[in-house]
Formats: C-alpha cells, sequence, structure tokens
C-alpha cells in the first residue's frame, strides 16, 4: 500500500478505488472467516478498524479538509470546502449515536449475539460494500466529466442500496421474528432491531439523497467541480463504516444465543 | 503594591478563619447515629476547611481590588499594561493540581472507611415498593419476621441486602448517612453499625413516582435487650399469622406493600380501598360495571391491568408474581375487610 | 380593533381561542368516553394549541411562526388520526386509549407537528428548492422593525435575538412554575396541591411533580437556548464574519426549539410526568403520556443544540478574519467552540437514551426493563454521558462573557489569556470523563467509582486557572462597575460558590449524604445562576446597545441586581441548609418534625423577589428599545471589533472588512490596535440577491 498516497489525478483514483474495494472484500472474508472457526474478538476489532480507515480515507477523502484554499471566500472551493467541514462534523455527531448502540448492546448482551442467518447477514454485507464501490466510480467519474458513466454508477448504487434495506427489513426482520427474535422479546432482539433499525433509516435518508443527486444530475446541474456529489459520497459511505461495525457486532462477535 | 499583598494576605486568613468558625458552629449535619457517620463528617470537616479558604483566598483579594483599586472621580486613562507571569499561572495549575489528588486520595480511603466489614453483621433484607419499605430479619425454624418499621440493636453492623418490585428507590436514614439506591433486578448492599439509640426514619431519596415525598419508615435503635424483646413478640405473631389464611394474607400484603395504595378502612388512596370490596360494585373505563367477586379480585390481583376501575387511570397497579395459594390467601384476608 | 396594539389583540385572541379550544377538546373527549372532564387533558391541549397560535396571529398575522403553529396543530391532529385510524383498522382494541388518542397516536401526532411546524414557519423552503434544482437568493432581506423577529430571517443578529427572547419567555414560564411549588413548599403538610385535587388527570402531589420536572427541564432548555444567542449573536462579529458559515441551518436550529417548547407545554397536561428532568427508568417507562411528549421536546431541542453548534464551530474554523491567529481570538469565540464541541457530540447520548425509553413504552422493547433481562442503570450511564457534560455547555459560554467583559472594564488586560483559553477547552474535555459522579449511590460497579472521583476532581483545576485569572486581572486595576459589571461580579462570586460545592459531592463517601437532596439541589443553582444567569444578564446589559443603539436604563440595572443578588443567597444557602440537615429533594411535602418550616418559608419569600426583580429586568429591556438613552457609539470604550462601527450594527456587520493586528485585550499599551478596518482584510462572503448558478449543500 505504499505507493497509494491520496490523489486527484482521475485515472488512477479509479484504479485506487478498485483496489481499496478488494482490500475490503478480503477482509470481509477474513472477518467471516475468523469468526466462523476461532472466533478472536481482538481479532474481529482490528479487522474492522482497518476496514473502517480503508474507507474513511480513500472512499470519504478525510484528507480534504486539510486542503487549504487561500483563495478567495467569495469563491467555489472556499465554499465548498466550509460544506465539507460542515458535513463531518455532522457525521461526528451521529456517530455518537451509534456508539451509544454499541455501547447499549455490548452492556446488555456482552460475549452473546442474537441466533441470525449467517448467509443473509454476509449477503447484505456484501451488497452494500459493493455499492460503496459503486458510488466511489460514480463520484470519481463524475468529476473526471463523465456524465452518463457517473448517472450509470450512482443508479446501481442506488438499487445495490434498495437491496441492502430491504434485505434487512423485510427480508432479515421477517426471518428474525420468525425464529423468535422480536423486538419486545428479548434484549437481544430489541438491540438487534434498534441497531440495524437505526442503521436502516440512514440508509433510507442516504437513498433519498441518492435520488436527488442522480436527477439533478440528468438535468445536468452538476459539473466537475460539484460538492453535492461528494456530500452524497461521503454520507454514503459513512452508512457503509457503520455497518463495518455493526455487522460483526450483531452476526460475527461472541456466541449465539436464542 | 508589597502593602497591598500583605493586607490582603492577612484579610485571606482572617477570612477565612471567620467562616470556618460560622460553618462550623451552625451544625449543619443531622445527629450522628452510626459509626460510619463520623467517617462522613471527618470528611466533611475537610471540605468545610477547604471551602473556606478557598472562598476567602477568591474574594477577599476581589473586594479589595474592588475597593482600593476603583476608577477614581475624573480619571480617564487606562491601567498599568500587564498581561500575565508565567510561573504564577504554572504555579496556580499546579498547586490545585496537587491538592485535588492528594484530596481524591484522602476520598478514597475514607471510602474505604465506611465500608468495613463485620463478618458477624446481621443480615436484614430490605424491599423498596411503591411506596413502602418492608424489612425481613433472618428467620427462625423458618418463619421470616417481616416488618414495616426497621429495628435494629445499637452497635451491631447490619448488612441491607435490598432491592426493589418496581421502580429505583434509595434507602436513606440521614442519621446514618450514607444512602444507596434499590434497584429492581439486582441486590444493592449498604453496611451500617447504629451507635446511637433513638428513633430516626428512613426516607426514600430517589423520586418513585406520586407517594414519593411520603415514603418514610420508622426507624427504632435500641438496646440489644429491648430489640430481642421486639424480635421475640414479632417472631411470636408470625408463627401465629402463618397458620390460617387471613393471617398468611395479610402478611403477604404487608410484605408486598399494598396498603401504600389500598386502605383497608374506606380511605380514599392512589387505588381503591379494600373495604367492603367483595360484594362491591365498580365502574370500569370502559364504561361497564362490574360486581366485585373472588374472580374479579384474583384477576385484579395477576392482571391488574386487564380491567381498570374508572378514575385510576393514570396510575399503574405493579405486576407481582404470586403463586395461586398465596392469591388465595390475600383474597381471604381481603374478604374479612368490611 | 386597527387601533389596539398587537399585544392586546394578541392576548384576546389568546383568551377566545383558548375557550374555543378548550370546548372543542371537552366535546371530543366527551363524545368519546362518554363522560365529560372538565379539568381533564384534552380540553386543556386543545386549548394550549389554540390559544398559543391564535396569540401570535393577533400579533403577526398569518405567516412566520403563525403559520408554523397552525401547521403544527394540523399536522398533530393528522398525525394522531392517521395512527388513530391504523390502530382500528388493525382492530387493536383499546382505540382510544385513556385519553382521546392513544399513545402512539399522540407520539406519532407530536413528531409529525414538529415536522409540519418547520415547512409551515418556512426555514426548509430554500432546502426543497435546491433539492429540486433551483435556485434560491443567498440571503432574503428581512422586513423592517420588530417584524422581522416573527420570521424566517437568515441574519445571525436577528437570530440571535430571537434565541434570547425565545430563553427570557421560557426562563418566565420554568421561573412561575418554581413559584407555584415553591409556594407549597413554604410550609409542611398539602397547601393547596392536595391529594383530592384534580387536574390534568393529576392529583396534587403529580402536579408538583410534574411542576418541578418541567421547572428543570424547562429551564435547561432556557439555558441551551440563551447561550446560543450570546453565541449566535457575538460570535461572528467578533470573529469578523458576515454571518454564520450556514445561515439557514442557523435559522433552522432556531425554529426546531419553538414546536419543541410547545411539545414541552402539551407534556404538562397530558397527564403530566413524574420523574424530574433525569426521566430514569422503570418509572419513565411507566409515566402517563405527558412523558412520551417530554421526551420528544427534548429531543428536538436536542437538534437546535446540535446544528447550532456544528455552525458555531465551521464559522470559527473558516471565517476568521485575516490575521486572526488561535491566540488572538476573543476569548468569548474559545469558549464557545469548547461549548460547541461538547454539544456536538455527546448531545445525541441523551437522545438515544430518551429514544430507548420511548420505544421501550411503544414497542415493548426491554432495554430498561429489569425484570426482561434490561438493565436501568444502563440508562443513567447514557443519560449523564450527555448530562454531565451539558453543565460544562451551559456554564463554558458564561464565563467566557466573565473574561469577555472583565478587562473592558477593569482597563486592563485580561490576566495570562493563553491558560484562560485553553482552560475551556480543558473544562470541556474532562468534562467527558466523570459523568458518573451521579451515579456513586446508583448501584453501578463499585470499582468505577473511585475513578471518577479523581476525574471529578481534576475539572477544578482548569476552572481554578480561570478564577485566579480573574481575580489578577482585576488587581492593580481601574475598575469601573455600571450594570453588566456589577453583573460579572456576582457571577463570579456565586458561581465561585457552586464551585466550591461541587468537590463535596465528587467526595464518594460525602456524596452517599448530599446525593438527592437539596444540597445538590443549591449547588447547582449556584453554578447555573453564577454560571449562566447571571453573565447572560450582564451580556445583555453590555451588547443591547449594540443592537439598540440605546442602552438599558441604569438605575433599574442596578435595582435589579442589587434585588435579586441577596435574595438568591437566601434562596440557595437555605437550600444547602436544609439539605445538609435531610431535606430530600423532589418532594412535595416533608416532615414537620424536621423543623425546616421557618427556612422554607425564608426561601420562597427569596424567590419571590428573585422573580420581581426579574421582571423588572424585563419591563425594562422592553422599555429601553424604544426609550432608553441614545448610545450610538463605543459606550463602554471597548476595543473589541463590534464596537469601533456605528450601532446598531448594520446587516451584515463591517461594510469594511477589518484585519487583526493586534492582541485583544491590550487595555493600557499606547498606540496599540487590536483590529484594523481595510479592504485589506477581505476574508469574507460577498452577499448578492441575484440568483447565480449556485452550489446546493446538503
Ligand atoms: C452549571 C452547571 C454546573 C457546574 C459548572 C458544576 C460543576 C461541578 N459539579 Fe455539579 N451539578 C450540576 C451543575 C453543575 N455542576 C447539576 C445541574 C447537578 C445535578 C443534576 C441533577 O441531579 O439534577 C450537579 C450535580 C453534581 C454532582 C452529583 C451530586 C449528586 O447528585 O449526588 C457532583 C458530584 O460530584 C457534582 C460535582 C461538580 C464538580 C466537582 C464541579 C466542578 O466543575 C466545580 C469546579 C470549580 C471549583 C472547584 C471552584 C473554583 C476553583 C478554585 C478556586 C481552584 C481551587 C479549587 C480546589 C483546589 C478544589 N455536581
Ligand atoms: C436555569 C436554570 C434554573 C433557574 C433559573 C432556576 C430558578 C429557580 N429555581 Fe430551580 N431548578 C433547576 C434549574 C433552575 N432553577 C433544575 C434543573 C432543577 C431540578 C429539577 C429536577 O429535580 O428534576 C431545579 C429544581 C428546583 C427546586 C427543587 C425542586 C424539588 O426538588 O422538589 C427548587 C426548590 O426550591 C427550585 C427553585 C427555584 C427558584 C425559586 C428559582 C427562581 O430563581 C425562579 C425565579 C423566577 C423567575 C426567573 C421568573 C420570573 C419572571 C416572571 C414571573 C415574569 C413573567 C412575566 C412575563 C412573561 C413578562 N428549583
Ligand atoms: C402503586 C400502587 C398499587 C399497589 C402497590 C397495589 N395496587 Fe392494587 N390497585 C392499584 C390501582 C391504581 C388500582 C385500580 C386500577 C386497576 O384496577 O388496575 C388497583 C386495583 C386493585 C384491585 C381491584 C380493586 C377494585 O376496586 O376493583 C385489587 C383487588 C388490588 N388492586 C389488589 C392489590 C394487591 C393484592 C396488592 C399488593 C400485593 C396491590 N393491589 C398493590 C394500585 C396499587
Ligand atoms: Cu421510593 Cu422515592
Ligand atoms: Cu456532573
Amino acid at each position: 500500500m505504499g505507493t497509494m498516497v491520496h490523489t486527484h489525478d482521475n485515472k488512477s483514483m479509479l484504479s485506487q478505488g478498485i483496489l481499496i474495494f478488494i482490500y475490503l472484500a478480503i477482509l470481509t472474508a477474513l472477518e467471516f472467516f475468523v469468526a466462523i472457526t476461532f472466533n478472536s474478538v481482538v481479532l474481529l476489532v482490528v479487522v474492522a478498524l482497518v476496514k473502517a480507515a480503508l474507507v474513511i480515507y480513500y472512499y470519504m477523502h478525510v484528507y480534504k479538509l486539510n486542503l487549504e484554499s487561500e483563495v478567495d471566500d467569495a469563491s467555489y472551493d472556499f465554499k465548498a470546502g466550509t460544506n465539507r467541514l460542515g458535513l463531518w462534523l455532522f457525521l461526528i455527531s451521529d456517530a455518537f449515536v451509534f456508539a451509544g448502540l454499541m455501547v447499549v448492546r455490548i452492556n446488555l448482551l456482552g460475549l452473546s449475539r442474537p441466533e441470525l442467518n449467517q448467509t443473509l447477514g454476509l449477503a447484505v454485507t456484501t451488497v452494500l460494500l459493493v455499492s460503496s464501490f459503486f458510488m466511489n466510480r460514480g463520484e470519481t467519474l463524475m468529476r473526471n466529466g463523465d456524465r452518463q458513466g457517473f448517472l450509470k454508477n450512482i443508479a446501481l448504487t442506488f438499487i445495490l442500496g434498495l437491496g441492502f434495506l430491504l434485505g434487512v427489513v423485510l427480508v432479515e426482520w421477517r426471518l428474525a421474528i420468525h425464529e423468535g427474535i422480536t423486538p419486545s422479546g428479548s434484549t437481544a432482539g430489541a438491540a438487534f432491531f434498534m441497531m440495524t433499525g437505526m442503521h436502516a433509516f440512514h440508509v433510507f435518508t442516504g437513498l433519498i439523497l441518492l435520488a436527488i443527486v442522480w436527477i439533478n444530475g440528468r438535468r445536468g446541474l452538476y459539473d466537475v467541480k460539484s460538492y453535492p456529489v461528494e456530500a452524497a459520497a461521503v454520507y454514503w459511505h459513512f452508512v457503509d463504516v457503520v455497518w463495518i461495525f455493526f455487522y460483526p457486532a450483531l452476526y460475527l462477535i461472541g456466541t449465539a444465543v436464542h | 503594591m508589597r502593602r497591598h499583598f500583605i493586607i490582603v494576605g492577612i484579610l485571606v486568613i482572617v477570612m477565612s478563619v471567620l467562616i470556618y468558625i460560622g460553618l462550623d458552629s451552625a451544625g449543619l449535619m443531622p445527629v450522628v447515629a452510626s459509626a460510619q457517620a463520623v467517617d462522613v463528617d471527618w470528611m466533611w470537616n475537610l471540605e468545610v476547611i477547604a471551602m473556606s479558604f478557598l472562598f476567602a483566598l477568591i474574594v477577599a483579594p476581589l473586594t479589595y481590588s474592588l475597593i482600593v483599586f476603583r476608577r477614581r472621580k475624573g480619571d480617564t486613562t487606562d491601567a498599568e499594561h500587564m498581561e500575565g507571569n508565567t510561573r504564577l499561572e504554572i504555579a496556580w495549575t499546579i498547586v490545585p493540581l496537587f491538592i485535588v489528588m492528594a484530596y481524591a486520595y484522602l476520598g478514597a480511603i475514607n471510602l474505604a472507611a465506611t465500608q468495613r466489614v463485620d463478618p458477624q453483621a446481621m443480615v436484614v433484607r430490605v424491599t423498596g415498593l411503591q411506596w413502602d419499605w418492608t424489612f425481613e430479619y433472618p428467620s427462625v425454624n423458618g418463619v421470616t419476621v417481616v416488618s414495616k418499621e426497621l429495628h435494629l440493636p445499637v452497635g451491631q453492623q447490619v448488612l441491607f441486602r435490598m432491592t426493589s418490585n418496581d421502580v429505583i428507590h434509595s434507602f436513606w436514614v440521614p442519621e446514618f448517612r450514607l444512602k444507596q439506591d434499590v434497584v429492581p433486578g439486582r441486590i444493592t448492599e449498604l453496611r451500617i453499625t447504629p451507635t446511637l439509640e433513638g428513633s430516626y426514619k428512613v426516607r426514600c431519596a430517589e423520586l418513585c413516582g406520586t407517594s414519593h415525598a411520603f415514603m418514610e419508615n420508622p426507624v427504632i435503635i435500641s438496646s440489644q435487650e429491648e430489640f430481642d424483646a421486639w424480635f421475640d413478640v414479632a417472631l411470636d405473631e408470625a408463627v401465629t399469622a402463618s397458620q390460617t389464611p387471613e393471617g398468611r394474607g395479610q402478611a403477604l400484603v404487608s410484605a408486598n406493600g399494598c396498603a401504600a395504595c389500598h386502605s383497608i378502612n374506606g380511605a380514599p388512596g392512589i387505588g381503591p380501598t379494600w373495604f367492603g370490596l367483595i360484594g362491591r360494585t365498580e365502574e370500569l373505563t370502559d364504561g361497564s360495571t362490574v360486581v366485585v367477586d373472588e374472580a374479579y379480585v384474583h384477576e385484579s390481583i395477576s392482571a391488574p391491568q386487564a380491567k381498570i376501575v374508572a378514575g385510576f387511570e393514570n396510575q399503574l397497579m405493579p405486576t407481582y408474581s404470586f403463586t395461586e395459594e398465596q392469591i388465595a390467601d390475600i383474597i381471604a384476608y381481603i374478604t374479612t375487610l368490611r | 380593533m386597527r387601533n389596539i396594539s398587537p399585544v392586546w389583540k394578541g392576548l384576546l385572541l389568546l383568551v377566545i381561542a383558548g375557550a374555543i379550544g378548550y370546548g372543542i377538546g371537552l366535546g371530543l373527549d366527551a363524545l368519546i368516553s362518554g363522560a365529560l372532564n372538565t379539568s381533564g387533558p384534552v380540553g386543556a391541549a386543545f386549548a394550549i394549541l389554540f390559544a398559543v397560535t391564535a396569540f401570535f396571529f393577533g400579533i403577526y398575522g398569518y405567516r412566520g411562526i403563525t403559520r408554523g403553529l397552525v401547521y403544527q396543530v394540523v399536522g398533530t391532529l393528522l398525525g394522531a388520526l392517521l395512527i388513530t385510524g391504523i390502530r382500528a383498522l388493525m382492530g387493536l382494541d383499546n382505540i382510544f386509549g385513556v385519553y382521546l388518542f392513544s399513545e402512539p397516536a399522540w407520539v406519532v401526532g407530536a413528531l409529525v407537528g414538529v415536522v409540519s411546524f418547520l415547512f409551515g414557519v418556512g426555514v426548509v423552503h430554500d432546502w426543497v428548492q435546491w433539492s429540486r434544482g433551483i435556485d434560491t437568493p443567498e440571503h432574503h432581506a428581512d422586513e423592517p422593525g420588530w417584524e422581522k423577529y416573527f420570521g424566517v430571517s437568515l441574519d445571525h443578529k436577528v437570530i440571535g435575538i430571537q434565541y434570547t427572547i425565545t430563553a427570557l419567555v421560557l426562563i418566565a414560564i420554568g421561573g412561575t412554575f418554581a413559584m407555584i411549588f415553591r409556594t407549597e413548599l413554604a410550609a409542611s403538610q398539602l397547601q393547596f396541591l392536595t391529594t383530592e385535587l384534580r387536574l390534568f388527570n393529576q392529583t396534587g402531589p403529580q402536579i408538583y411533580n410534574t411542576l418541578m420536572s418541567l421547572h428543570g427541564i424547562i429551564m435547561i432548555i432556557s439555558i441551551l437556548l440563551g447561550i446560543s444567542g450570546i453565541m449566535n449573536y457575538a460570535v461572528p462579529f467578533l470573529v469578523g464574519a458576515q454571518d454564520m458559515a450556514f445561515p439557514r441551518l442557523n435559522a433552522f436550529a432556531y425554529w426546531v426549539s419553538v414546536p419543541a417548547s410547545v411539545l414541552m407545554l402539551l407534556s404538562l397536561v397530558l397527564g403530566g410526568f413524574d420523574t424530574g428532568w433525569t426521566g430514569y427508568p422503570p418509572l419513565s417507562a411507566r409515566a402517563p403520556v405527558g412523558m412520551q411528549m417530554f421526551f420528544l421536546g427534548v429531543f428536538t431541542a436536542g437538534w437546535s443544540s446540535i446544528l447550532g453548534s456544528l455552525n458555531v464551530i465551521a464559522t470559527v474554523v473558516r471565517l476568521r478574519a485575516k490575521g486572526m491567529s488561535a491566540m488572538r481570538l476573543p476569548i468569548l469565540v474559545w469558549a464557545s467552540v469548547a461549548t460547541s464541541i461538547i454539544a456536538l457530540t455527546a448531545t445525541q447520548l441523551i437522545g438515544l437514551s430518551f429514544q430507548l425509553v420511548m420505544f421501550q413504552r411503544l414497542f415493548g422493547m426491554p432495554f430498561f426493563d429489569a425484570a426482561r433481562g434490561g438493565n436501568p442503570v444502563l440508562f443513567q450511564h447514557l443519560f449523564w454521558f450527555y448530562s454531565h457534560p451539558a453543565v460544562y455547555v451551559f456554564v463554558l459560554p458564561g464565563l467566557g462573557v466573565i473574561s469577555e467583559l472583565l478587562p473592558v472594564f477593569v482597563r486592563k488586560p485580561l490576566f495570562g489569556y493563553r491558560w484562560v483559553a485553553m482552560s475551556s477547552l480543558g473544562i470541556a474535555l474532562v468534562g467527558f470523563t466523570v459523568w458518573a459522579h451521579h451515579m456513586f449511590t446508583s448501584g453501578m460497579n463499585e470499582y468505577l467509582r473511585v475513578p471518577f472521583m479523581y476525574s471529578t476532581l481534576l475539572v477544578a483545576v482548569p476552572t481554578g486557572v480561570k478564577f485566579f485569572s480573574w481575580v489578577a486581572t482585576m488587581w492593580g486595576g481601574k475598575i469601573e462597575t455600571p450594570t453588566p459589571m456589577l453583573f460579572v461580579l456576582g457571577a463570579i462570586i456565586v458561581f465561585l460558590m457552586g464551585g466550591l460545592t461541587g468537590p463535596p459531592n465528587a467526595a464518594i463517601a460525602l456524596d452517599l449524604h448530599l446525593h438527592d437532596t437539596y444540597w445538590v439541589v443549591g449547588h447547582f443553582h449556584d453554578t447555573i445562576f453564577g454560571g449562566f444567569v447571571f453573565p447572560f444578564f450582564a451580556a445583555i446589559y453590555y451588547w443591547f446597545p449594540k443592537a439598540t443603539g440605546r442602552r438599558m436604563n441604569e438605575f433599574w440595572g442596578k435595582v435589579h441586581f442589587w434585588m435579586m443578588t441577596p435574595s438568591f443567597f437566601v434562596l440557595t444557602l437555605g437550600m444547602m441548609l436544609i439539605g445538609l440537615r435531610g431535606m430530600r429533594r423532589r418532594i412535595v411535602d416533608y416532615d414537620p418534625a424536621l423543623g425546616f418550616d421557618f427556612a422554607q418559608l425564608i426561601m420562597t419569600i427569596g424567590g419571590y423577589l428573585i422573580a420581581l426583580s426579574v421582571l423588572i429586568f424585563i419591563i425594562n429591556l422592553f422599555h429601553s428599545i424604544k426609550h432608553g438613552e441614545k448610545a450610538e457609539g463605543n459606550l463602554w470604550n471597548s476595543r473589541s471589533p463590534e464596537w469601533q462601527v456605528p450601532s446598531p450594527m448594520p446587516v451584515h456587520n463591517y461594510d469594511v472588512p477589518f484585519e487583526v493586528v493586534g492582541e485583544p485585550y491590550d487595555y493600557g499599551l499606547k498606540d496599540s490596535k487590536y483590529v484594523e478596518f481595510s479592504p485589506n482584510g477581505q476574508k469574507h462572503i460577498e452577499f448578492t440577491t441575484e440568483p447565480e448558478v449556485q452550489p446546493h449543500r446538503h
């Protein structure tokens, strides 16, 4: 990874996106493997942290907060910089909700977890991960000036995101209830529904943002410098980062109890 | 300037001494009735010294400046320019740092002192309920004395093991000082060694709903002999009561604090009175009426929310887990109330 | 009709509409439950909703806030009806619950009501346009005169004043509640809040609990709005910006607090709630529907706090004038940033903790239900993780105001500027690690107690730095004492008392005696008055001329001070005294055997005198807007940039930008300047009123 510094060169950003996706996929597989074999909590935490760091740096371009804009305050770049800071502050704030939910989960369940459908869990996780990949591509293409490619990728992201949402809310919730894991049945059920519910709510708002960006993109409102596209992407990846932690917390760590 | 510093220095000392004497002689704490209270009061005294000194340390120079350095009439110039003094600033960061750390250390020692364990301590089980306390003494030959009053012998450590049936309460006897929350679903502990005979009150210190203010039960500290005498009588009563259904019912009612909401003499309360309950016609919230019989009472106890009596919508009766025999005993007791 | 002043017209309509609403509510209630309950919740809820709306209609007409309120009322009813309908279709029994609507219906109704308000008042209009790809002008011109305060404005000065006035209204409401329950406390035994009383389906003791809890939370929300008022008003012009970084978000943050306040009032009549402002389960899981309104109200107000602080940080980071390096920031700006860091992050946790209880009530999720594996103490951790740092949110801006004003009236630089600036951050950061000191008696894990005592006491160090610096600043100065300075001095002494009564609480064994007694009540009224109320008044007296071009009456200002301060000491010293001797908190009645009757009576009288002095202040404030002595120049002879331009301030603050060329508080240094006005300092947004090709912010 030594050569992978952050870059503004569009070509290399595209290939960087692919590379990061591969890393993430490998790490997810590793995570799953660890969980079904020797289930080491420490290792799972480390893997999640590495994944989150990759997404935050390469997909969410956190380094852009540092871009020095000596330029005039009225310029587009300056305003975009202010907006970027605002969005990040919002995400930091939002992260505290999810951290709080994590504390609730750890306090109530400790090293046990609800007995959920592993295949489905891995499937929705993959879908969300792939959606992030397309989101990244879409954003980069827009910066490249390729509007058609941008639209196509955003549409794909949207469809995958919707798939994730429905997979969790329609399929997973139903299966869980069928298995006797209900919101009111036990603390495990309560934690599960609360965490996935809160996350699903964020996915839902993310989908709305994607829809707006897609529609406005089709109308030709964006050009090479379009902060709204970046904002939608950063938000989408943030939702991804949350799932990077929630997935192991709900599906992998500890022993399943009924 | 030097003169000013000396005057203020003297003022600070005089003022702290005066405040300390004032506070100390005001007798701020209730009487000391437990060994633990002695430790707590020791810490309190330390605090009073610290507060007196620190208050004077700030207020004396402040007032002094206000008088001596006030703006004279007609003066429109600024004061002498003075931005700071790094050494002074470091000092007033480091010194308080040491003080508070020393102070926290003393606090920890003090806490340990209040938690000294006497392995011989008598165990009293305390239950908090809306809005009453019950105390259960170690059982003798399978019979347990359950009391609404806390009787304790002087000089012997008691270990309270406490839990709650409904919401959080807090066990506090001001004369004992220490308090401890009583939490549903867990058992909390508190150790007290009473040292002064007399009667006090245990006051619930955690907001627990409508009648929180009135959740106060008597505490009686007496000599070992008096305590034993009381205990023997209470034990006899418990033995007799356990022989009849009404007696067992009454004991259950008393142990579960039903009286906090239900009167037995027709007086209004949080819940409907039990006086003349069987055979009475009750109006329910859905507009219907029922004539109270044993089945209805049974349902009211085992599933309180099934039918709600009109006028009591805003009060929730807790759900209890009684066995069938226990409910039958309670009904037997209620039936006697007419 | 045309000749009466708008306020009277508003009050008249308030009464009429209140009566109509009450009638409608009673009628609906009777229709459904079959009984006429004149003191029940439904009539009162309708009366409140109608009356508040009609009041603003009377003074302002159908636009701005009035339209918001109308939308809120309609939204609430629609939301509630929707859920009622769904429940009817699902065949759930007990559709109408105890009240007109079931609990889920009220909750959803309240949520829909809040969202509707935001649409009605018009704060989301521009965002909706942007998302549809339509541009809007970057700034909207405000209406002239007082009318701009009742509608959406994007000007930070207008928003700051809106916040301030709302805070004062809430202080008046919360203070009035305090007066009611203090009257009950003036003597032992139940005076008028008796067990026979029935009001809004509550008995006297329940009314006490509701009023006491609402007093706490309404005051706390008024503090949050008050500090937002100070920060919004002052921070942009202190750093030389033309406005906040996100003016629309700023307006949004203010306007969500209005429906939140309405929800708070609704909670009073919808059965109330008897948990105190802390809302601990399991008690809060069983309280009446008012509990849910309280949760939703706090939740909504929390968003105001979060978004407002986000804006403050972004403004300070991005929009500082040229040359304004970190160590040349006015001290109030440092304090605001420290406050905002806390509010931005920790607030989410009180929201979450309340949300979990709401869900436990609505869906039976057993988070805090011990019988089903939940953990009541977990709630307390989540709650205090916000609510302790929150107390530093309350005071840091106030302490900033003290440090900001002191040099002006002492005519001497702030002693040790750097340490004071850093101490705000220090307090904020250490403040994150101390929350469990509220839980020493809670039965939490034993090993947590001692570490939390250490961290708690650590806060005394940076706080002490401030005090020592203030004393050193005053030493050798040339001290003037106009009204703002009096309040600054009062603040220092009162906050010192509050601060010094903190360490006893932190010493665990001693806290086991002090916890949940009036000692603690005394402690926090001292810290809050010293850290917020006094500085808030100081700030208003100080910046009032900036906002209006007139100054407030000095004589009545001094009366306000000399009446409030001694009565306040009587009130809180009394609290601490009886607390030590065994007076529990949150009780409607106390044992006469304790012998507190006399002390309580004196304290109640003290409370009334405080209320009277605040009333004097409010009258002085409104009177001076029109009739105050003119003060258009640098009234206090301050170095701060805002005083270098005429009052009232121009719409976009500085016509010519400034550049920072010196230290902020160099009083007494010849020929030193803090700022220099020149186009050279250009670092500001150009405002255009023409639509331009415009970025869309999400
Ligand atoms: C505005 C708010 C505010 C502020 C600033 C503080 C400041 C502090 N508070 Fe307070 N507190 C509250 C508001 C506030 N508090 C509220 C609202 C509650 C009750 C909540 C409820 O239950 O409803 C509460 C309750 C509360 C408790 C829980 C009590 C209980 O319920 O059992 C504790 C326990 O540790 C505590 C401690 C402290 C401490 C150590 C400080 C410190 O920050 C104080 C530091 C200041 C000084 C110490 C003075 C100046 C310093 C010097 C002169 C330097 C030298 C000093 C030393 C060397 C000691 N507070
Ligand atoms: C900003 C914070 C704030 C302020 C200013 C106050 C102000 C006052 N407080 Fe309160 N208080 C709290 C915050 C505050 N309080 C909190 C957080 C609690 C804890 C609640 C809980 O336990 O859950 C509490 C609890 C509390 C209690 C304990 C209740 C109990 O435990 O049972 C008491 C008892 O005396 C009390 C008294 C008072 C009094 C007499 C005032 C007086 O200073 C009030 C003076 C009156 C006014 C300021 C209003 C004056 C204005 C008008 C009358 C004008 C009206 C006219 C117009 C509209 C123009 N407060
Ligand atoms: C916290 C208050 C509270 C406590 C404690 C309480 N109750 Fe009740 N009880 C009520 C209320 C309120 C009602 C009326 C509402 C209802 O029917 O649920 C009620 C109703 C009843 C009724 C029906 C009375 C009628 O007139 O229809 C019975 C029987 C009863 N309770 C028995 C008990 C028993 C037995 C206990 C103790 C083991 C107990 N209650 C403890 C509050 C309480
Ligand atoms: Cu039990 Cu208060
Ligand atoms: Cu605290």
